[in-house]
């Protein structure tokens, strides 16, 4: 292995794990002197084009507290046929079907390159994949238009056999029955009064008479689908009466006032999906996708009253304790997400709206569920369409990237203990010894539940060391994890995916040069955001950015290199010389800022972080700046003012937004036509280079990015001006030889400033 | 009619085009990528832009190393002097945008698109329901309605055309992507009708599937004798 770098990258693209260190320290007390928790971004079901999966079960191990699965890190006897489990050491006898075994014949689980591998589980039925659409109709015509034809469309993308069920919602809540009959019938509902989901299954007629159930159960467990009815069928069946019942969706009749807002039922409705799907398919692969135009008005859920003149809640509102519906509506929501997970479907929010639609009352719906959140202005939209879309793309199998009802469960060496994770799940409170009683993020069990993913989600999972300063561990020795996933695939398989990894120990006191080198500053960065936003969901806001600063500071005390009370001297390794710049930008980001945004924008963004991989998790922090020239190919330059030249064309990547951005000498270029005269072809070339650039990105980033082509001066550019450093501000703009770069207007600090005062607070022995 | 080869087939069938988004009803609305360009899955990889730059640690900005000082006041720099850059990995897309259709020049005749389509609800009719065959035939009146009346546009035609013969050669994955396509670029025009149309591939794809299974079982039930057991799978 040459470098650490490699060894992180190859670790990651086999097993989907990046850890904040990946040489571990052998005690608690020295662990917790790390400042970083030992931790790890767990990508489940990362793409892995070169792991067909195997087709038979995972051999467990045998002691019933343990049931570790069998992994390329345990000590096998060939001749006795016998392994010894690498976490509980119990002595295991292999299946009769390993009778063959030996040194030259191993199965593929025992295999160091198989450290990642995955089972097919053949038992069991196998039930479709279900789609419940919930459907706003208080839509403008232009908006409801668009939104039904992208529903249209996705008739098209569903897997064939996938059952789907419609309700649509303004001020009543209608259940539509599908048949292939020509009549349309549906069930409707007062938009005001919450149901039980027994009230509901009665009503629909979904609730069978015991006796006959229980007689038809056992003759045929597959035939669960009859229970479907009339409310959630096969696509394949109803496709054409869907198509035209959604043709003919109407806006809600019930006529608005001057000065109010339609009356919207969107707790009821979702009260409702979730009550039919509860009844029909528990446990088994559903999305509902609620498409909602404007914020809850009425009845359980509602998050603003029908007048007009007073608008919906506002950070200010929220923090003077003036936003009247704001905890009612949220536990509303929270009471559904909680059924809507233990039943293991999950709930997508697409929301499209000028103003806000409550997606902060709504946000546990997707957050404990693993469901999409999608906030756009207008369902007739390309962010909206486009994403939409993608919710439907195949991997390079044909299969979609979707995935239903995991369990994640994790397995320890003795000298660790699981502190918590932080992702789309929810906690299956599994208590053992391998849990630890100090929390982080959701914390008390080593099992989660994630009723919807796809190839990218990604959890944090933080660890404790546990081991005793006097107990030390053997030369050489490794601590081990397992990661097993349990899940339903796109093509209803049941599979499970198990990730087995281990990572040397090193005394902290003789070998700190060795931990240090195996910091893996981007993993830590993001781990660390995720604990700060998950704070910042429960805390004030300046309580998490103290917090993050005190770590901060601990960390350089811990690993720079400084004679004390001299600022000056302060020098940070290579394996940490990107961090403090991470939590600079970090702490001016949308996640730990509120500034500016609404607390559904906030809502938004910080659902998207909490999810996504490393990589885009780094670009949300801080964004990727490239910078386009004469001067040579295009190259990634500082997040900063001074990067900002007339003669220069900027890519900016935030995640949520692109932006390409012409210095002042290029827009004036362009203004004169230059790319249009065939002499001056260079420069259409090089006009053209970042916007190849950013449709590259834009082809593959989900959600849709907002798309922003600016010059200098241009009112957008303040897109950039915002995210960039302000080495350069009108402050300190006439000091001398400030030629280049781009003053920016604002009060904040510089990325100078504040490394001046980190070196000033981690030398100085007060702190 | 069409000259194109079996394996680039899907490459060839695939609109291939960038559309700009909805400034009006969306802020900042990114551009819109036809459905061949979104399930493109070939091309070279190109390299990520990931990359960032240390800042030194004491925070300040470097002085650019490539900076040229005052900005250049005259005209760009012409293109004897110095190549523009490329971007930063291969461009598939640029080069593809605007290649719009070589397999079929000539524009569609209604008559070659409807009529194979009615001919394969013909031989599905014992196949279905009656209710569902109408239901069939009621969206290939509409289609034939749109048509006639001049409501469907050229790309649509086109496409049809090629659905309808990669139906008639029994190559149900290729005419299903088409329906996708033709859903996901033009779903404003086709919506009404082409859910008809789906059902017919679905229902002709069953149909000889069925058939397919009945030839196996005769050529299963022949061969028995001669299988050889397999290897234990787990090992």
């Amino acid at each position: 292995m040459a470098t650490y770098l490699e060894f992180i990258q190859q670790n990651e693209e086999r097993d989907g794990v990046r850890f904040s260190w990946n040489v571990w320290p052998s005690s608690r007390l020295e662990a917790t002197r790390m400042v970083v928790p030992l931790a790890c971004l767990l990508t489940p079901l990362k793409e892995r084009p070169d792991l067909p999966p195997v087709q038979y079960e995972p051999v467990l191990c045998s002691r019933p507290t343990c049931k570790a699965v069998l992994n390329p890190l345990c000590q096998v006897d060939y001749r006795a046929k016998l392994w010894a489990c690498n976490f509980c050491f119990q002595r295991n006898q292999f299946p009769p079907a390993y009778a063959g075994i030996s040194e030259v014949n191993q199965p593929a689980e025992l295999m160091p390159q198989f450290s990642t591998i995955e089972y097919v589980i053949q038992r069991g039925a196998q039930s479709p994949l279900i789609f419940l659409y919930v459907v706003d109709t208080c839509l403008e015509e232009d908006d409801l238009q668009a939104l039904k034809e992208s529903l249209q469309m996705s008739l098209s993308l569903l897997p064939p056999d996938a059952l789907v069920g419609l309700i649509t919602f303004g001020r009543m809540v209608q259940v539509h029955e599908l048949s292939c009959e020509g009549i349309s019938k549906s069930y409707v509902f007062r938009g005001t009064k919450d149901l039980t989901a027994k009230q509901i299954q009665d009503m629909l007629g979904l609730s069978k008479p015991a006796m006959p159930m229980q007689q038809a159960r056992p003759a045929q467990p597959q035939e669960h689908p009859f229970v479907s009815s009339r409310f959630l069928q096969p696509i394949q069946k109803i496709d054409m009466n869907l198509t035209d019942l959604l043709g003919e969706l109407q806006r809600d009749p019930w006529p608005v006032t001057q000065g109010k807002r339609p009356l919207r039922s969107t707790g009821v409705a979702l009260s409702i999906a979730v009550g039919l799907l509860e009844g029909t398919f528990p446990n088994t692969g559903a999305r509902i996708m609620l498409f909602t135009g404007g914020p809850p008005t009425q009845g359980p859920g509602m998050v603003v009253g029908d007048e007009l003149k007073i608008p919906i809640r506002s950070w200010h509102d929220i923090e003077k304790d003036n936003a009247r519906f704001m905890k009612k509506a949220t536990k509303h929501y929270e009471m559904l997400a909680n059924r809507t997970a233990a039943n293991g479907h999950c709930i997508d929010i697409y929301a499209c709206a000028l103003d806000q639609t409550g997606l902060l009352e709504m946000k546990c719906c997707t957050n404990l569920t693993g469901g999409h959140m999608v906030m756009g202005d207008s369902f007739n939209t390309s962010l909206f369409k486009q994403t939409f879309q993608r919710i439907f793309s195949k991997d390079f199998n044909g299969d979609f990237r979707m995935a239903f009802g995991a369990t994640l469960e994790v397995k320890t060496s003795r000298e660790l203990k699981i502190a918590g994770a932080i992702g789309p799940c929810v906690s299956l409170n599994m208590k053992g010894p391998c849990v630890s009683e100090n929390e982080l993020g959701v914390g008390g069990t080593s099992q989660w539940k994630i009723c919807g993913l796809d190839p990218t989600s990604t959890l944090g999972i933080y660890f404790e060391v546990v081991n005793q300063h006097n107990a030390p561990i053997p030369q050489g020795g490794r601590g081990a994890i397992q990661f097993v996933t349990q899940y339903q695939h796109s093509s209803t398989q049941k599979r499970i995916r198990v990730t087995t990894i281990a990572r040397n120990w090193a005394d902290a006191q003789s070998q700190l040069r060795h931990i240090e080198a195996a910091f893996d500053q981007e993993a830590a960065a993001v781990l660390m955001a995720r604990l700060g936003v998950f704070r910042a969901e429960s805390e004030e806001g300046p309580d998490v950015l103290r917090w993050l600063d005190r770590q901060l500071i601990r960390l350089c005390q811990k690993f720079g290199q400084y004679n004390k009370e001299d600022p000056t001297s302060f020098r940070l390794s290579d394996s940490f010389s990107l961090y403090p710049q991470f939590m600079f930008h970090l702490r001016r980001s949308p996640f730990l800022q509120v500034f500016n945004n609404s607390p559904d924008e906030s809502s938004y963004y910080r659902h998207h972080f909490a999810r996504q991989d490393l990589t885009q998790s780094l670009i949300m922090i801080q964004p990727i700046l490239y910078s386009y020239s004469f001067h040579g190919p295009p190259e990634p330059v500082l997040l900063d003012s001074s990067s900002i030249l007339a003669d220069r064309i900027l890519l900016m990547d935030t995640f949520f937004q692109i932006v390409i951005y012409l210095g002042e000498t290029i827009a004036q270029w362009q203004k004169a036509g230059y790319q249009d005269m065939p002499e001056y072809e260079n420069f259409k070339h090089l006009l053209q280079a970042p916007l190849d650039d950013a449709q590259e990105i834009l082809q593959a980033r989900f959600p849709m990015p907002r798309y922003i082509n600016t010059e200098h001066g241009g009112s957008q550019a303040r897109f950039l001006l915002s995210k960039v450093n302000p080495s350069q501000t009108h402050n300190n703009l006439y000091a001398w030889g400030q030629e280049t770069g781009a003053p920016i207007l604002t009060d904040d600090v510089s990325l100078q400033v504040f490394m001046d005062h980190l070196k000033k607070l981690a030398v100085s022995s007060a702190c | 009619m069409t000259r194109c080869l079996a394996g680039s087939a899907e490459v060839e069938m695939a609109e291939l085009y960038v559309k700009p988004g909805n400034k009006e009803r969306g802020w900042n609305d990114p551009p819109q990528f036809s459905y061949g360009l979104q399930t493109q899955t070939g091309g070279p990889k190109r390299t990520p832009l990931t990359k960032r730059v240390a800042a030194p640690q004491d925070g300040s900005p470097r002085a650019s190393e490539t900076s040229p000082g005052p900005p250049p006041m005259g005209p760009p720099p012409l293109s004897s002097k110095a190549l523009g850059p490329p971007s930063v990995g291969s461009c598939p897309v640029s080069r593809v945008q605007p290649t719009g259709f070589r397999v079929i020049e000539s524009e569609a005749l209604m008559e070659d698109v409807l009529r194979p389509l009615e001919q394969a609800l013909e031989d599905c009719r014992g196949h279905m329901k009656k209710q569902v065959c109408d239901d069939i035939s009621r969206r290939l009146t509409l289609l034939q309605e749109q048509w006639a009346g001049g409501k469907l546009s050229v790309p649509v035609k086109k496409r049809m055309a090629l659905l309808v013969q990669e139906l008639s050669s029994h190559r149900w994955d290729v005419a299903d992507d088409i329906h996708r396509s033709l859903m996901v670029d033009h779903v404003t025009e086709v919506s009404q009708w082409m859910v008809g149309v789906k059902r017919l591939i679905a229902e002709k794809r069953s149909m000889s599937s069925e058939e397919e299974a009945n030839e196996e079982k005769s050529a299963a039930a022949a061969e028995e004798n001669q299988t050889i057991p397999g290897f234990q799978e787990a090992l």
